[in-house]
Formats: C-alpha cells, structure tokens, sequence
C-alpha cells in the first residue's frame, strides 16, 4: 500500500508577528517554522498504518522554499515516513489553494497512492481547502476532519465528529483523509531516527519537473492589516456582587447597547 | 510567551538541520512531559521515574555512548541535550548525566563484551536506572584516599565500605562501585538486592529535591568475579568518567541560565513599578544584558568543546574550564533572575529560586568549583596546589 501525506511548514503560532500597518505581504524573516500541527495527525496516522504490519510506504510531500526540509527530516521522516518530495518552485511563492491542489495532483498522479492523509487545514492561513479540491482533481473519494480511521480490503471506515455526536462514514479507497485531532497522539521522533533522517530519500522538484503548468492564482492576498487596538478595560468594583450586576447590565445596555 | 532558546550570536545557524531538531524535541518533551509536574516534585522530594523509559524511547539516555543498543550519537548533540533538559531541572539533566556518563559509558569504555550486553541495551532504554558510587562520607573531593575495599578471595570479591551523596542511589538498579584494591582503585557493577549491599536516601535537601541522592552500604558484599570492571584500572577510570558528565554539565548549566533569563526578561516587562515596566529601569537592564552576555560566552564555550570533543580532543582541564565557568555564570544569573522578580522570586511559582538552589549542588558535584580551579592552576603553571 502507498501513502502520500501532504504536509505544510506553517509559523509557529507564539510566533511574534511584526505588523504596525496594514500590508500586502507579511515579513516573515524572524518565524519560528513548525510543521503544521493537524499534519502530525495525519504524519501520526500514516505511520501507525505502517507499524500495523501490512507493506506500506509512506511519502510526505510538500510544497515550499527551501526551509521546508528540516521539518521533513524532523517530522515526517524521523518519525516514520520513508521518502519525501519537495516542490519548490518560486512561481508557488503566492499561490492560492486551488493553484496548490493542482500542483499537488500533478504530484501525487505520479504514484498510485491508495491513501492521501492530510490535516484538515492549515494553522497560518485556515483554508482548509486543498485536500477536497485534490480529492475532487484526482476523483477520489474524501471524508473530511476523520477522528478515527479503520482499513478494510478496498474500503475505509472513518469517524466524523458533527455537531452533538459521530458520524461513522464508509468510504471507497483511493482516498484523500483529512485528520482532526483526537484521531491520534502524534509523537516525538527519537533521536537517533532525527539523526539519520538525512539518510533518507528526499527530492527536490519544480513544476516543470511534474510536468505542470503552474496555474494563475483566482485567489489573491489584497492586504494584511493589524486588529484594531483594544478598547479600554473598565472594571466594576465588585464590594456589592448585586450592585456590580445592576451596574454591569447598565453599562452593557447603556454604553456597549449589546442588551 | 513561549520559550524559544536564547541565542543572541545565533549560534544556533551553526548547528545542522537535525542538531536543530534535537533540540526541539528535546525542549518539547521537557515542556509537555516534564514542566507541567516538576513544582510538585520538587516539593516532594521526588523524581518522576516513569519518565525514564520514555527518555529511553527518544534517546536521551547514553546519546554520546557506543554500544549495544545505545544511541551512539555526538557529543554536540549530548551537549544540547544537556542544556535542554537542565531548562528544565538540574534534577532530570542530573539523571540523564549519571545514567549516561557515569554507568553507561565506564561499562561500554571498561566493561567485557558480556557486561555491556546484560546492561547497555536496557540501561540506553531506561526500563533499568544505574547508580555511581565514587564519593565517600569521609572523601569528596579528595577520592584518592576512599576507604572502601575490595578484596579477592579466591574468584570472588569481597566489597566493604561506605559511598555517600549518590545520584540515583535508591532507584538503582546497579551501581558502578569504585574501591581500593591490591592493585589499585578498580570498579565493580554491584547488583540491587545483592545481600550485604543496602541503600539509604538522604533527606532534609534544600537542593536537586526533584533527583534521588542516597547513600550506599556494603557490608562484606560477595561479588563474582564477572562484577569487576576489567578495563578500569586506577583512580583515573572513575576520574575520565567524570570528566564525560562535567561536559554535560558545563551544556546543562546554560539551560538553567536560559531559563531564567527568560523568565526574568519576561517578568520585567509586565511588572510595572514608578508608573512603568521595571525592564525600563537602567539597573534592571544592567542585570539583564549581564545574565544575556555571560550566557552567550558560555554558549561560545560549551559550543567549542563540542565540536572538540567531536574530533576527538578529551583534555581534561577545558571541560574543568567549561565547567567552572558555567556553573558558576548559571549560579549568578539565578540569583539575579530572583532578585529581578523581587518578593515573587522566593516561592516555587518561578523557576529561578529552584534553579538557584539546584545549583548550589551543580556548584559542588563532579568536582567543587575550586577544585576546577586547581585543575586549571595546575596544567597552566603546571604545579598541582591540591595538597
Ligand atoms: C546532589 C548531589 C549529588 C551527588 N551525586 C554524586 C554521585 O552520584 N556520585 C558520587 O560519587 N558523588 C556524588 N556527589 C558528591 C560530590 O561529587 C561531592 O560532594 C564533591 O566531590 C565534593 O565533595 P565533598 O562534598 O565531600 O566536599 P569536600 O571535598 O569536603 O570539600 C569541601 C570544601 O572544601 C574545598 N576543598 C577541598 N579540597 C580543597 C583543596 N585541596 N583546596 C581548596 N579547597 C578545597 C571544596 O572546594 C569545598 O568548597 C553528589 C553531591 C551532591 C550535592
């Protein structure tokens, strides 16, 4: 069986974001880069799948400049996967989602995967578009935000959770999974496995080199701008718990007018 | 705001990608397994055994040593190990570096091919704990004149004596035993629940609470003769062992300064006073570009002797250097850190006040500062003031 996880280098979210004004394009030479942590869960479930037994090869692909690989070796081959493809391409460097899907398509049709795992969106940007749009590129089969995950021969069961409870979703392989949390508790990578991740196989490709044109974007940034600056705080002095709430229900109605 | 490292001559660019990721691993384990519980260790008295396999499991156990099922990696990575762990407590880098330089590595340097297949494979995957008995109640710093014995009869040994101030000792579940002998200072790898042999530990500490220091009995303690350490020949078999662990330490003690550097800088920055935050105050910057300058020297250090010991240099007076410096470097900026927090630096709801007292121990183990001191004296003059 083959696994493909696609997976994104993201700014760690205690990452000090330096914007005083509104821009068009974010400075991001002091990020702190993690691998996006819904990935892990998909990284997690990629490699219990393999531990499971059966004959698995896992792959992790990603797009990005070259600062990507360090989280390859430290998340995704150290802890399990067995090869690794990077797409970088400076004609990604603003692509939108369904320019990413379809470069990723591009990728993933060069091997028969049974399984594409991803994390159900990104930290940095919360789209979470780009593994459907894959699964609808490749027509395969895709459940999304899937808590639990069982095999079967040809088919997959998976657990969703809705809104008040579960829903358990029979789905035909090959499939495109997005992870959830609570689907797994993905690991730390040993050590040794951090050290000889290197020893690994890891490709570096463009687009040309998948043999594909890289789309226009239909989607733009236009411009990031900064939360506007808190209100101030007022505090109600609380002596009299009655004469508080008597005072909060009039600022509240008086002031904010929210009742 | 969370912790990043402290790394003001990005040193760290200097380190490859998976020397990087060491190092996150290593500071994530810490945050998520050890940090959350380490203030109610701490006040136990107690270390959280049920975190040594896991260490096993990531390979922070033996990192440096080669051997079997030892993680066999380098010392840099030992170095940044050290320093990550010590972040977190002087306590949990203390069982690292006892179980990793001073038992794994004498039996995978001293030990017969048999030892190091009983021993390393478990004692790298930390479901066994080791223990090393040098120190004496009688001779600290002065081991040469240890009064503990071992005495041949017929193929077996015959162990007596007393070892005091031992990391690990009542969790142990061998301890590397230095004693005296006909032919000189020799080790022996004494088993738990051996009859004769007994531990005790050691209460009443206002330093290193979260780590297990006792004291070890023999009484006439039979050994076979597979217990000796047949490459360990004379004091300074226990003395090379040392100089393995002082390395960490001199990598662990930047984690200790790190961490309260950040916790200071923090604390300074929201705590206003005069109608403004305290770090805005000169005498308050002057401590905090003091604890960041001397941390950053001693990255400098700990940096350099690890690519050095990496290519194969072991000379005993630059770890004593490294070591020296800083403890002693990681010692001041607790004491500053505390001072910097005011009133809010003498309870247990921040770090440096621990770390301070950890130290205190760090100081005196593995060699006091000021027999450091004698070591550098000595090769640079080159005339030993010991004795
Ligand atoms: C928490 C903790 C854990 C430890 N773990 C271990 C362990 O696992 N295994 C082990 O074997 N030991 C261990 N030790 C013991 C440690 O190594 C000794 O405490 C250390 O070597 C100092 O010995 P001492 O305490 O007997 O002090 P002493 O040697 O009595 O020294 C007392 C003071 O005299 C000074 N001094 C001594 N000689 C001279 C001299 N010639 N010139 C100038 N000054 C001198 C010292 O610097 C010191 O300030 C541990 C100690 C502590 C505190």
């Amino acid at each position: 069986m083959k696994i493909a996880v696609c997976v994104k280098q993201v700014p760690d979210s205690e990452t000090r974001i330096n914007l005083a004004a509104p821009t068009a394009e974010l400075d991001s030479s002091g990020f702190t880069r993690i691998l996006n942590p819904y990935d892990a869960y998909a990284v997690e479930e990629a490699v219990k799948i393999k531990e499971a037994g059966s004959d698995v090869e896992i792959t992790a692909i990603t797009i990005g400049p070259d600062t990507v690989k360090e989280t390859l070796k430290k998340d995704c081959l150290a802890v399990g996967c067995d090869k690794a493809l990077v797409i970088t391409d400076p004609a990604l460097d603003h692509a939108d989602a369904a320019a990413i899907a379809t470069v990723l398509s591009a990728a993933l049709k060069k091997e028969p995967y049974d399984l594409v795992l991803c994390g159900f969106k990104a930290i940095d940007d919360d789209n979470g578009q780009v593994p459907i749009l894959i699964a609808e590129k490749l027509g395969m089969a895709h459940v999304s935000t899937i808590t639990s995950l069982e095999l079967g021969e040809g088919t997959l069961t998976a657990h969703r959770e809705i809104e008040g409870g579960k829903e358990i979703v029979q789905a035909s392989m090959p499939a495109v999974l997005t992870c959830q949390k609570g689907l797994n508790e993905p690991r730390l990578p040993s050590l040794p496995n951090i050290m000889k991740a290197g020893m690994k196989p890891m490709e570096t490709v463009t687009c040309a080199d998948l043999g594909v044109e890289v789309p226009a974007n239909l989607v733009q940034i236009k411009q990031y701008s900064p939360p506007p600056a808190r209100g101030e705080c007022k505090l109600i002095d609380a002596e009299d718990p009655a004469a508080a709430a008597r005072e909060l229900a009039r600022l509240l109605n008086e002031e904010a007018k929210v009742i | 705001m969370t912790y990043s490292g402290v790394d003001f001559y990005r040193l760290d660019e200097t380190l490859s990608d998976e020397e990087r990721g060491v190092v996150q691993t290593v500071r994530r384990f810490v945050e998520d397994r050890f940090a959350p519980d380490i203030r109610e260790h701490f006040r136990q008295g107690t270390f959280p055994m049920e975190l040594s396999p896991e260490m096993g499991g990531l390979g922070l156990l033996g990192a440096a040593v080669h051997g079997p099922g030892c993680p066999g990696m380098s010392q840099t990575i030992y170095g940044l190990i050290c320093r990550e762990l010590e972040r977190g407590d002087s306590g949990l880098r203390s069982f690292v570096s006892v179980q990793g330089s001073l038992v794994m590595w004498p039996i995978a340097t001293f030990g017969t091919v048999e030892q190091q297949q009983k021993w390393l494979p478990e004692l790298a995957a930390g479901k066994r704990v080791g223990c090393f008995g040098l120190t004496e109640p009688d001779h600290g710093s002065d081991p040469g004149a240890m009064k503990t014995r071992a005495v041949r009869d017929g193929n077996e040994w015959i162990l007596t004596g007393n070892k005091m101030w031992i990391t690990n000792a009542d969790v142990a579940d061998v301890a590397v035993v230095w004693a005296r002998t006909e032919e000189g200072v020799a080790g022996f790898l004494v088993e738990a629940g051996t009859p004769g042999f007994t531990a005790h530990p050691i209460g009443g500490k206002f330093s290193l609470r979260a780590s297990d220091t006792g004291e070890l009995a023999f009484d006439e303690v039979r050994l076979p003769a597979s217990a000796l350490l047949p490459g360990a020949r004379g004091l300074k078999a226990p003395l090379s062992c040392l100089n393995e662990a002082r390395y960490g330490i001199a990598w662990g003690a930047i984690g200790a300064a790190s961490d309260c550097y950040h916790v200071a800088l923090e604390y300074a920055r929201q705590r206003e006073q005069f109608g403004k935050p305290i770090a805005g105050f000169q005498l308050v910057q002057q401590k905090l570009v003091t604890m960041l300058t001397e941390i950053t020297k001693a990255q400098a250090l700990a940096l350099q002797l690890g690519r050095l010991k990496d290519s194969g240099t072991h000379e005993t007076p630059l770890t004593s250097l490294a070591k020296r410096n800083n403890v002693a470097m990681a010692l001041d900026c607790a004491r500053q850190a505390r001072e910097i927090l005011g009133a809010a630096g003498i309870t247990d709801e921040f770090s440096p006040g621990r770390h301070m007292a950890n130290l205190e121990s760090v100081y005196t183990y593995e060699g006091t500062h000021d027999i450091h001191t004698l070591i550098i004296g000595a090769e640079i003059t080159g005339l030993p003031a010991y004795r």
